[in-house]
């Protein structure tokens, strides 16, 4: 057994074909007629330009545009007038063949980009080693490995892919992908998610120990990898492939249903997300809506403060494209555990207790908390945009900030520029004092989304983050549960939306004992979607009550599981 | 010649695609399109170029147009780095 990285979930189970780059030897040949070698090359760059915009093209009807980027790129580079240029200088002033000019100049940006402190920019090496090869096997006339016309059922094992061959691979064809290098973030690794193709990745030694033809099973759920397994082990990964494609084809059939509980009660189902990109996966999996919008992204990496043009445009782009759907969107969560050099934040002792999230927003109102909220609330104007505030603890400070608010609006209506008059805002639920006072809270904002990472966190005083302590961190602790019930009953009192955005929302041992307590809205990633889905209408919440009322007679968190781990098993 | 500052403003700052945007747009005038951070000049034309030159959102560079049509370049430049580039 071979252990990996899981870049891609699913089964594959196939024969071995192992695709390797032959190892290009570029000598330094002199040329009598430089003219003539920088025609030559000339050709071969035409060529591979050529078979460049083919590669995007067809993957931008395969996959996606998204996908064929990484070859646009490439064909940016190859146009590039410096670099053609250098290749041509170098032809003619050391009068070398165009292989070993290519060999030089490319090498150089290749180790250019390789050294830069930043991630994406080394990704530029891969692209200028993996054009840098192409243009010298078209001058050499070795045909590159054609991954496009593989055998069905084929396990592709390598070194590493480079963009241009994954470009070639298709789920018709290609049953799993298993490579010695990369990352879950490398191209392939992308690529294989978006094919929905098995892919274990970063194997170490693994082509030395496997023959074409030789059977090949791998998980890419748990990054696993067997070549030429036993006849019991092979015949349970064909057992856990079938099962992992009936389950998916299962889960197909609740996109487009309502989210509807046996007895009729409602429930919205929607997504978290972190970039404005993540909308694509929302729709895909037939999200609700966004429960949960972190904006920190716009914030970080970067040396300066977004703009206030830029915030609304990211905002307007999500609320547009969720056409109507709700999209709750969280101003700025952030403390000192973040490093973000241009806001200026000393480092705190103690972050998570101390100066962050609408603490700092109150605090930085001029350069910071107005231009976010003048930005959502004139996003608002192009969908259904809720504002949540992070990490309240008490209610002055959700009095400052709806102040600040209508102060805003007030503003925009002067200027006469659009927004949602009726915008909704509410707050997030986390902390242990807003729990204890939510009947109060409840009574003046517009919904509540409870964080049950932070409210664990805060609850039972643990940090999330320290492994020695982890037993204290589950949200099945009576005293989180407590919380949890107060939190909805205190909004369902009050009449007003009461959701989940923490992980807890798509756990199916949590799911029973919310919908027993009345949650409204259940937010989770996009994936998790569907079978909560399943799982929900499958729930009638009058029969829960007495599961619910159950598991709160416990004392401790683990009671609490072992009970709702035996409820889920009897569903199932 | 023409010569205006202007700060980055795309989220990503100068990464590939925006670059390749920021390059199409140059390659379209007659005048040589560059600009200068710190002490480094770069050649708008060429996406190597700029991509070695690291402009994160927030940096201001200076354009520097020089040519039959410099003022049309550098009016394009301008416009298609407030548009955004893409994103």
């Amino acid at each position: 057994m071979f252990k990996g990285t899981n870049a891609s979930s699913g089964f594959g189970i196939g024969k071995a074909v192992i695709v390797e780059e032959a190892e290009l030897v570029i000598r330094q040949q002199s040329v009598a007629d430089a003219a003539a070698e920088v025609e030559r090359f000339k050709g071969a760059l035409a060529q591979t330009m050529d078979d460049t915009e083919k590669m995007a093209a067809d993957l931008a009807t395969r996959v996606g545009e998204k996908e064929a980027e990484i070859m646009q790129g490439h064909l940016m580079l190859l146009m590039d007038p410096m670099l053609t240029g250098e290749i041509e200088n170098t032809i003619n002033s050391q009068k070398v063949c165009s292989e070993f000019a290519i060999e030089t100049v490319c090498n150089t940006y290749a180790d250019m980009f390789a050294a830069m402190d930043n991630e994406m920019m080394q990704q530029r090496a891969t692209d200028m080693r993996d054009i840098k090869t192409r243009m010298q096997k078209v001058l050499l006339g070795i045909a590159s490995v054609d991954i496009a016309s593989l055998p069905a059922g084929s396990i592709l094992v390598a070194k590493d892919l480079t963009p241009s061959m994954t470009a070639g691979i298709n789920p018709a064809n290609v049953a799993g992908i298993v490579t010695e290098l990369g990352g879950k973030t490398s191209h392939s690794a992308i690529l294989a998610r978006a094919l929905e193709i098995p892919a274990v990745v970063a194997v170490g030694d693994f082509i030395s120990h496997v023959e074409n033809g030789d059977t090949v099973v791998l998980d890419g759920s748990e990054g696993v990898v067997y070549v030429n397994p036993e006849k019991d082990i092979l015949q349970d990964y064909v057992d856990r492939r079938d099962k992992f494609l009936k389950a998916k084809k299962d889960l197909e059939q609740y996109i487009g249903k309502e989210t509807i509980t046996k007895d009729g009660v409602s429930i919205e189902l929607v997504a978290n997300i972190g970039k404005p990109e993540d909308v694509e996966k929302v729709l895909q999996y037939d999200g609700e809506g966004v429960g949960l919008f972190r904006t920190e992204f716009l914030f970080m990496d970067r040396t300066a403060m977004p703009t206030e043009d830029e915030q609304f445009e990211a905002y307007k782009k999500v609320a547009e494209a969720l056409a109507g759907k709700p999209v709750i969107i969280r101003t700025l969560d952030i403390g000192g555990d973040k490093e973000i050099p241009y806001m200026g934040l000393e480092k705190d002792e103690n972050p998570f207790l101390g100066y962050r999230a609408i603490r700092l927003c109150l605090d930085r109102k001029e350069d910071i908390y107005k231009p976010q909220l003048r930005a959502l609330l004139r996003a608002s104007a192009y969908g259904n945009i809720k504002i949540m505030i992070p990490m309240v603890t008490c209610l002055e400070e959700y009095r400052e900030a709806r102040n600040l608010i209508e102060e805003l609006k007030a503003e925009l209506d002067r200027k006469g520029i659009a927004y949602n008059k009726e915008i909704k805002v509410g707050i997030m639920v986390e902390t242990a004092a807003a729990s204890l006072m939510a009947d109060a809270f409840a009574r003046e904002v517009d919904f509540f989304s409870i964080g049950t990472n932070d409210l664990t966190q805060y609850t039972m005083s643990v940090d999330r983050g320290n492994d020695k302590i982890s037993y204290l961190y589950s949200t099945f602790n009576p005293a989180v549960l407590r919380s949890i019930r107060h939190i909805i009953t205190c909004a369902r009192e009050a009449g007003i939306m009461v959701g989940m955005c923490g992980e807890a929302a798509s756990d199916p041992m949590m799911i029973p004992l919310l919908l027993a307590f009345g949650l409204n809205e259940f937010s989770m990633s996009a994936s998790a979607i569907l079978y909560s889905r399943k799982l929900i209408t499958n729930y009638s919440t009058s029969e829960l009550q007495a599961v619910a009322n159950e598991a709160m007679s416990f004392t401790t968190a683990k009671e609490v599981e072992d009970y709702m781990k035996a409820f889920v098993a009897k569903q199932a | 010649m023409q010569k205006q500052k202007i700060v980055i403003r795309n989220a990503s700052g100068l990464h590939l695609r925006p670059t390749g945007i920021l390059c199409n747009e140059a390659i379209k005038y007659k005048s040589t399109v560059k600009f200068q951070s710190g002490n480094t000049l770069t050649n708008a034309k060429s996406v190597l170029s700029v991509l070695g030159a690291c402009i994160k959102s927030g940096d201001e560079v200076e354009f520097i147009c020089e040519g039959p049509d410099e003022e049309e370049a550098m009016a394009a430049m301008i416009r298609i780095i407030e548009s955004g580039l893409g994103e």
